[in-house]
């Protein structure tokens, strides 16, 4: 590696500092270098001697099949209803579980939610097909369940490790506890609900091959993958996971913007940090 | 409400508490009364000197209502006991609801207190030009400097109609020029009104002398050179009676710098 020439404030320039440890990057070096690693990557996945992965242009040429004669749209739509209807109830049911542990008599039970993640999804097909009748139900249920079991985990630790000097602050203000449990505990912990739930969206969109796989009644991006894959159509499998990869960053950004705009706090508490 | 001279306004009388089997306060007691100048609105500030464990934040939990003493009574004026969320509490780290900006932090104070919506907004922007936050009444508290905290932090607690405010360390970790601005911050909110007391715990033995009418010292007793479990106030000082009290410039006197060494003396056997 050259050696940095220092700049007249003796800085050394932009692209030097990426290779010094510790440095921050400004926004045109950052992207200098993220641009580097993508056409790199690119180069090395046309130029690798081993045909293991169809080439971009296999698999483009397949996403175009996929979408136009194999009905990939209809099936990214179902699977997405299928995230949503999931994160709505995993939303509703972690956070209830994890507020509901400022009363000392439910601590036990979230305890015990949060201890059900070591349960593997697979064993809980049939009493949850027994429970639900299978189909949309069964699915929308097992991935409820394994998102749920570690957004609770999270939020619950979170809700215990609010100071105490957050209530005593409240409460020399008058405040009643139902009060303060909705400054302190809901809206003071939003940014990290937040935070959880994109953690946790990431999770369930990753599960959401295999829970669709469990049940393809319904079809699903998922079921449909293990159908191209069953054929070893390595070009259309690829071009379904690269959907399920683009999806699953646009649905991480769009958590961070709602992030953003929910909690502006939490954004300039990182920036002051 | 009218100001009485010598009017207790506040009773602490044989507090005493025990923490996982270890005596913290052993029947601490002091009064604060009222102290009256004719024609110049004056508070009372009270300073509780003592060194660093020795039990200060504690009794300050007790004064507030938020710990319950094992032993002893808290009355404020008139007898009347001290409920919780009747007592203001500045902080040692300035807490404020992150979520919210400067405004909305004095406006919830003033809401929680019952006070009209027209009177809250009418309140919360007077103590943002008293305090000098005017120009930051829409950042949140991330975007504060610590100066800046501290100050929301006192305006929060006196956005609400209440007379006594207890401040912990409010000296500590500044430079100089912050505490000089700090203690005249603690004078002018006490002389915002007759009533108005504030107790400022600290070990800065010059700055509680300065800013303060009475400072009583918290200590422990000694046995044998080893130190007794249990803090009560060992000595009190009236600032007002040695005419060391609200005068600009005292502590440059030599009364001030005698009383300043025997205190410091004082302290170092506490």
């Amino acid at each position: 590696m050259p050696e940095a020439k220092a700049t007249k404030t003796g800085r050394p320039p932009g692209i030097a500092l990426a290779f010094l440890p510790n440095r921050v990057l400004s926004r045109t070096t950052a992207a200098i270098v993220i641009a580097f690693w993508v056409v790199a990557t690119l180069i090395l996945w046309v130029a690798l001697p081993w045909k293991t992965l169809p080439t971009p242009l296999e698999i483009w040429r397949a996403l175009g099949t996929m979408w136009w004669t194999r009905g990939l749209g209809p099936e990214l739509f179902t699977t997405l209803k299928l995230i949503a209807s999931a994160t709505f109830f995993t939303v509703v049911v972690s956070l209830s579980l994890s507020y509901v542990t400022v009363l000392p008599f439910f601590r036990p039970l979230v305890e015990g939610v949060s201890k059900l993640r070591f349960l593997g999804l697979t064993g809980l097909v049939f009493p949850f097909t027994l429970m639900t009748g299978g189909g949309y139900a069964l699915k929308v249920v097992l991935l409820t369940f394994g998102m749920a079991t570690f957004f609770v985990t999270a939020m619950a630790q979170n809700v215990a490790e609010i100071p105490r000097s957050e209530f005593d602050h409240m409460r020399v203000l008058g405040a009643g506890e139902v009060r303060i449990v909705w400054e302190v505990v809901v809206r003071g912990t939003l940014d990290k609900a937040v935070d959880c739930l994109r953690q946790n969206v990431a999770m369930g969109w990753a599960m959401i091959t295999m829970v669709e796989g469990i049940s393809r009644a319904e079809g699903g991006i998922g079921a449909l993958i293990l159908d191209e894959n069953k054929h070893f159509l390595l070009a259309e499998v690829y071009a379904l996971l690269l959907v399920i990869l683009v999806v699953g960053l646009a649905m991480d950004y769009a958590m961070g913007v709602l992030g953003n705009v929910l909690c502006p706090h939490a954004r300039l508490g990182r920036i002051a940090r | 409400m009218t100001s009485i001279a010598g009017e207790v306004l506040l009773d602490v009388s044989k507090v005493s508490q025990t923490l996982g089997g270890t005596k913290i306060l052993a029947g601490v007691s002091f009064q604060i009364i009222d102290r009256v100048r004719a024609d110049v609105v004056t508070g009372q500030v009270v300073a509780l000197l003592g060194p660093s464990g020795v039990g200060k934040t504690r009794l300050l939990r007790i004064l507030a209502g938020l710990d319950a003493p094992d032993a002893g009574t808290v009355r404020g004026k008139d007898g009347v006991e001290l409920l919780q969320g009747s007592v203001g509490f500045v902080f040692q780290d300035y807490p404020l609801l992150r979520h919210r900006t400067v405004r909305s932090n004095l406006e919830l104070a003033g809401r929680i207190a019952g006070m009209a919506p027209a009177d809250t907004v009418k309140r919360a922007d007077r103590l943002m030009e008293t305090f000098q936050l005017a120009e930051r009444a829409d950042f949140y508290p991330a975007q504060l400097s610590g100066g800046q905290r501290q100050r929301d932090a006192i305006a929060q607690q006196i956005m609400q109609p209440r007379q006594l405010l207890l401040m912990d360390e409010p000296f500590s970790g500044l430079d100089p020029a912050a505490l000089a601005k700090v203690a005249s911050l603690v004078v002018e909110v006490a002389n915002l009104d007759d009533l108005n007391t504030i107790v400022v715990v600290t070990h800065d033995i010059r700055t509680a002398m300065v800013v303060s009418d009475t400072v009583h010292m918290l200590g422990r007793d000694r046995s044998g050179g080893k130190i007794v479990p249990g803090a009560r106030v060992k000595e009190s000082y009236d600032m007002v009676e040695r005419g060391l009290a609200w005068r600009r410039g005292v502590e440059q006197s030599q009364d001030f710098l005698e009383l300043e060494r025997e205190i410091s003396a004082k302290f170092q056997e506490l």
